[in-house]
């Protein structure tokens, strides 16, 4: 079943292009000049009930008036968009019962109270039931394991553990949807892979659809089976993760170490990233690596070898440049 | 209304984690009456009575009015709107099932409910130990009138700063907006020129303003004084209530929705 639906989902911003320097000023008191920034182009997106979707994209790409738009926090320009039936925009009691937000480098908590506190508010806003509130709490308290920090004034929570916090404030009336903007960051290898295994249990254990935001490439290729690729404000990618990384996934790292010192052929088609006496590091196209291997290893005395996977980065480089 | 109530509540709460703040705030309400006590002593040496009040009236005046004044926080909640409609972290109030404009109010309502509490016992302890004579009307039915007057006094200074912060969604700047506010306030109150200096077709004309019932006829009802004003004022304080409370709603929805730099 869909849950969030867009067609020709279009927002222009007008913005006023002001000429340089003083007299530029003045002058625009009197005439401004407007030009139209088109932030999301027709815009199509189907999310069906439960998906992990990721939306990813070079800044100003669009993916935050997108968000925006999902949330009803600002109008469409033009086009539908439908999210759990409703129209965003009209900001409807019933709606924003059945969403969250979470924004990494935003909160919802209060900082000179405990996250309890916190919690015991939001329980009133959405009107959850004592032991559902209960329940709910409990069973997220449990899976971070964050018993000991509830009743700690949430200013001196640490940037991982406030996160967490931000999760179970979003999660505790069971949203349907949960939105997520960059939420691991800042934060360090282990907090990020606690976030992403909680959202990961969620998504799997309750249902619920989340659309994730984020420039950390772990985040997406952990966590989404599906992924859509926002660039100038259109949609350029929408479909499996796997397939996005491996189709842009051009060549591979390979690292040798030798017995002793020896000097090795490398084939045209190889870059040499490291050489000493003993260690060689090579890039080399992708659909080469194994023939390259075979090569190495039937001249060459080997201590060791290890292939990696091209640097995150430098696919997502190519995905925005090339798609 | 419960959301709303524990909206306050957690206000409230944020209040009394600082401990030195509270006690600043105890301190204040007494040097208030000891500066008051000090003063009008100097002023009313030789004299019986100053603009028809006595010594004992004129203290227990100036104590309720600058402890209802102390109360009035809420222009905090047009900068607080404006500060975070510019650095757009204003939408997270957007998000969540409570109606802002009930937010932000109870909010205020929080933080009045604190300060209010402190006060009162400061104010009350110091008058008893002290042995102060406080002046003050023995008319129940005017004693309610005046602690209506003064919520619902309290209530549209909450609606009219969130109205102007609401501008935001219009106005690059509305510091001009809130100075008119101020300067009315202050000049309807009397703290400008004195109401006695005007001509009484302006001061006719200026009850109907709700400036005037915020602080200081809740404060001349509370001494015995004005008593037949109490009415009007709260049908004049309810009227102007009313039209805020749909004027921000109907604005609130208008501009909202023609704003696109409310972030996330």
């Amino acid at each position: 079943m869909k849950i969030i639906e867009t067609e020709n989902l279009t927002k222009k911003y007008k913005r006023y292009k002001k000429q340089e320097g003083l007299a530029g000023s003045i002058k625009g008191l009197f005439h401004r000049k407007y030009e139209e920034k088109i932030a999301v182009d027709d815009f199509d997106i189907h999310v069906n009930e439960g998906e992990f979707v990721g939306l990813i994209g070079p800044n100003g790409a669009g993916k935050t008036t997108l968000v925006k738009m999902l949330t009803g926090i600002i109008a469409p320009t033009s086009g539908r968009i439908q999210v759990m039936g409703f129209y965003p925009n009209k900001l409807e009691k019933a709606f924003k019962q059945q969403y969250a937000v979470v924004m990494g480098q935003k909160s919802q908590l209060f900082f000179e109270l405990t996250t309890e506190d916190t919690l015991r508010l939001f329980k009133e806003i959405y009107g959850i039931p004592e032991d559902e509130y209960k329940r709910n709490k409990d069973f997220f308290v449990d899976l971070f394991q964050v018993q000991e920090l509830m009743n700690v004034q949430v200013r001196t929570l640490s940037l991982g553990e406030r996160m967490k916090m931000e999760l179970i404030v979003a999660l505790l009336h069971n949203p349907k949807i949960l939105f997520l903007d960059e939420p691991t960051i800042g934060l360090d290898a282990v907090a990020g892979k606690q976030i992403r295994t909680f959202l990961k249990d969620v998504n799997e254990s309750r249902g619920t659809t989340i659309l994730l935001t984020s420039h950390y490439m772990e985040d997406i290729k952990v966590l989404c089976k599906r992924s859509i690729v926002v660039n100038h404000g259109r949609k350029i990618y929408d479909g499996g993760t796997d397939m996005l990384f491996e189709n842009y996934q051009k060549s591979k790292k390979m690292t040798i170490y030798f017995e002793h010192s020896v000097e090795p052929d490398v084939s045209d088609d190889c870059r040499v990233l490291e050489k000493a006496n003993d260690k060689l590091v090579l890039e080399i196209p992708k659909q080469n690596a194994e023939k390259v291997l075979e090569s190495y290893i039937g001249h060459y005395p080997i201590r060791d070898i290890g292939i990696e996977e091209q640097e995150i980065g430098s696919v997502v480089e190519r995905i925005y440049k090339e798609v | 209304m419960k959301k709303y109530l524990e909206i306050a509540k957690a206000y409230m709460k944020a209040q009394l984690i600082w401990r030195s703040d509270t006690l600043v705030d105890v301190i204040l309400a007494v040097a208030k009456i000891l500066f008051a006590w000090i003063l009008w002593s100097i002023l009313f040496e030789g004299k019986e009575q100053i603009a028809g009040l006595g010594f004992q009236a004129m203290i227990s005046y100036y104590i309720i009015s600058s402890y209802l004044f102390q109360l009035e926080k809420s222009a905090e909640i047009s900068r607080q709107m404006t500060g975070m409609l510019r650095n757009g972290t204003f939408s997270k109030y957007m998000v969540i099932p409570v109606q802002t404009q009930g937010y932000f109010v109870a909010m205020e309502a929080g933080k009045i409910a604190f300060s209010a509490g402190i006060g009162f016992l400061a104010t009350f302890l110091w008058f008893y130990l002290f042995r102060i004579p406080f002046v003050h009307t023995a008319n129940i039915k005017i004693l309610l009138c005046g602690s209506i007057m003064v919520v619902l006094g309290l209530l549209f200074m909450a609606l009219l700063n969130y109205f102007l912060g609401i501008l935001t969604l219009k106005f690059e700047e509305i510091s001009i907006f809130l100075m008119i506010k101020d300067n009315l306030s202050a000049f309807v109150t009397g703290a400008v020129i004195p109401l006695a200096l005007l001509p009484e077709w302006m001061t006719a004309g200026m009850k109907f303003l709700p400036f005037y019932y915020v602080t200081y006829l809740p404060s001349m009802l509370f001494i015995g004084k004005c008593e037949e004003e109490a009415v009007t004022g709260l049908i004049v304080l309810s009227v102007w209530c009313m039209v805020f409370l749909v004027l921000n709603q109907v604005t609130y929805e208008h501009d909202r929705i023609k704003y696109d730099g409310a972030g996330i």
